[in-house]
C-alpha cells in the first residue's frame, strides 16, 4: 500500500522537478551585446553653442591614411571615433568642411567582459585631449569613460 | 502557467499529507547520510573539459529536517575564438533540508523536498588569450591569475530513494543566486567554481546523487 503511494509521489515530485530544469534550461546563446568600443564625439558651433553637423566630415586615423572612418559624410552631428587599444594614445585627421585637424588622445586602457558569448573588448579612461585649431576652435571632454555605450564622450566647437 | 504550477503543488502537498489512523507507533530512524554527485565525474568521461567533484554530508534532526553540509573541487575551461577562459577552486555550501513526504511513509527510505543552503566559492580564474579587433587592428592581451571567494544562495528541490539497505540514489535541480561574485564590473568571472554561470545573477544546475547511510537514532512516531 504504502510502497505505490511512495512511488506515485516520487514521480510526480520528479516531473515538478524536470519541468522546473526544462524551464530553467540552458541553450547556447550568441553574442547579443555591442562589442564595438567608441569614442562619442558631437559637433557645435562656437558662436551659438548649438550642435550643428558640418556640411562634411572626413576622419581617419594618423597614419592611416586612405583608410577612412568617415569620407566626406555630410548631416553627421555625432561622430564615433575608436580607440587603439594597443597604445595609451592615437590620433585622428578630422576633416571638417575641407579643413583638417588632429585630434590626440590619451588615455589608459583595461579589459572589461562584455558576457561569455561575447568575450573580453577594451574599455578607456580619457586623460586628455589636444588638438590642432585649424578650424576647431575648442575640445572639451563630457565624459572620460569611454564604453560599449557609444554615449557622448567629447564635444567639439568649430 | 502560474495557476497550474501553484495547482500541481497543491495536489503534491495533499498526497504527501498523509492522514493517520490508529494509534500504534513506528520507528522512525535518523540517520547521517554520506553522498557524492555523480553527475560531474559522469560529465568527466563523457568527454566534456570540466572536472566537478562535491561530496555531502546530511544529519537528520527529526523526521523532517535535516543539516546539510556539502564541498566540492571544480575545474573549468572554456575557449572561443576571441578568448580562453579557466577557473579552478573548492565551494562549501551549508544549509538546511526538508522532506515533504509524511514520515509515516517515507520511513527515512524516502526523500522529496527541497534543501536551502548558503555557499562560499573559493575561486582562481585567468584569461590566457584576449583578441580585440577594431579599426587600429587585432590586440592580443592576457588577465593574469586572479583569487576571488564568491557567495550564493542555492536552492535544491529533489527527490532520493533507497535502493539497498541504507543506500540511497537520487537526483536534485539546483537553482543559485548569486549574492558576491568577489569582483568589479570590469573582470566579472565568466565561471564560478560551484556555482556556474558568473555572468548571471541566476544560475541552475543538476546533480545526481549516490548516498550511504547510517543510522544513528531511531525516533518513535505515532501511526
Amino acid at each position: 500500500m504504502t510502497k505505490p503511494r511512495v512511488t506515485g509521489l516520487l514521480s510526480g515530485f520528479a516531473l515538478l522537478l524536470l519541468t522546473t530544469l526544462l524551464m530553467f534550461s540552458c541553450t547556447p546563446q550568441s553574442c547579443q551585446e555591442e562589442t564595438e568600443v567608441l569614442i562619442g564625439a558631437s559637433f557645435y558651433r562656437s558662436g551659438t553653442g548649438r550642435i550643428a553637423a558640418p556640411d562634411s566630415v572626413t576622419v581617419y586615423g594618423a597614419g592611416k591614411e586612405g583608410s577612412y572612418i568617415y569620407k566626406k559624410a555630410a548631416g553627421q552631428q555625432v561622430i564615433f571615433l575608436p580607440p587603439d587599444a594597443s597604445s595609451d594614445y592615437c590620433s585622428f585627421v578630422i576633416g571638417i568642411n575641407g579643413i583638417y585637424d588632429t585630434l590626440t588622445f590619451s588615455y589608459s586602457t583595461y579589459p572589461h567582459l562584455l558576457s561569455k558569448e561575447c568575450g573580453y573588448t577594451f574599455y578607456y579612461t580619457t586623460a586628455g585631449c589636444t588638438f590642432t585649431t585649424n578650424i576647431i576652435d575648442t575640445v572639451i571632454i563630457r565624459n572620460n569613460r569611454v564604453t560599449n555605450r557609444n554615449e557622448e564622450n567629447i564635444r567639439i566647437f568649430f | 502557467m502560474k495557476r497550474t504550477f501553484a495547482f500541481s503543488f497543491s495536489i503534491l502537498l495533499q498526497l504527501f499529507m498523509f492522514s493517520a489512523s490508529g494509534a500504534d507507533t513506528i520507528a522512525f530512524p535518523l540517520k547521517i547520510r554520506a553522498g557524492a554527485d555523480l553527475f560531474g565525474p559522469a560529465y568527466r568521461i563523457a568527454g566534456k573539459n570540466n572536472i566537478s567533484f562535491e561530496g555531502l554530508l546530511i544529519i537528520d534532526r527529526d523526521t523532517s529536517f535535516s543539516w546539510v553540509v556539502s564541498a566540492g573541487y571544480q575545474k573549468y575551461f572554456f575557449s572561443q575564438y576571441n578568448y580562453e577562459y579557466s577557473a579552478k577552486g573548492l565551494f562549501f555550501k551549508a544549509g538546511t533540508e526538508i522532506n515533504a513526504i509524511s514520515p509515516l511513509v517515507s520511513r527515512g527510505k524516502y526523500f522529496a523536498g527541497a534543501g536551502l543552503k548558503y555557499a562560499v566559492s573559493f575561486y582562481t580564474y585567468e584569461a590566457p588569450f584576449i583578441s580585440s579587433e577594431n579599426y587600429w587592428g587585432e590586440v592580443n592581451s592576457s588577465i593574469g591569475r586572479i583569487s576571488r571567494a564568491a557567495h550564493f544562495i542555492e536552492v535544491s528541490p529533489g527527490i532520493r530513494t533507497e535502493v539497498f539497505k541504507n543506500i540511497m540514489i537520487g537526483w536534485s535541480v539546483h537553482l543559485r543566486l548569486l549574492i558576491y561574485s568577489g569582483t568589479g564590473r570590469n573582470l566579472r568571472p565568466v565561471y564560478i567554481p560551484g556555482y556556474g554561470n558568473g555572468t548571471k545573477s541566476f544560475s541552475p544546475g543538476l546533480s545526481y546523487y549516490l548516498i550511504w547511510s547510517i543510522p544513528y537514532k531511531t525516533e518513535k512516531i505515532n501511526r
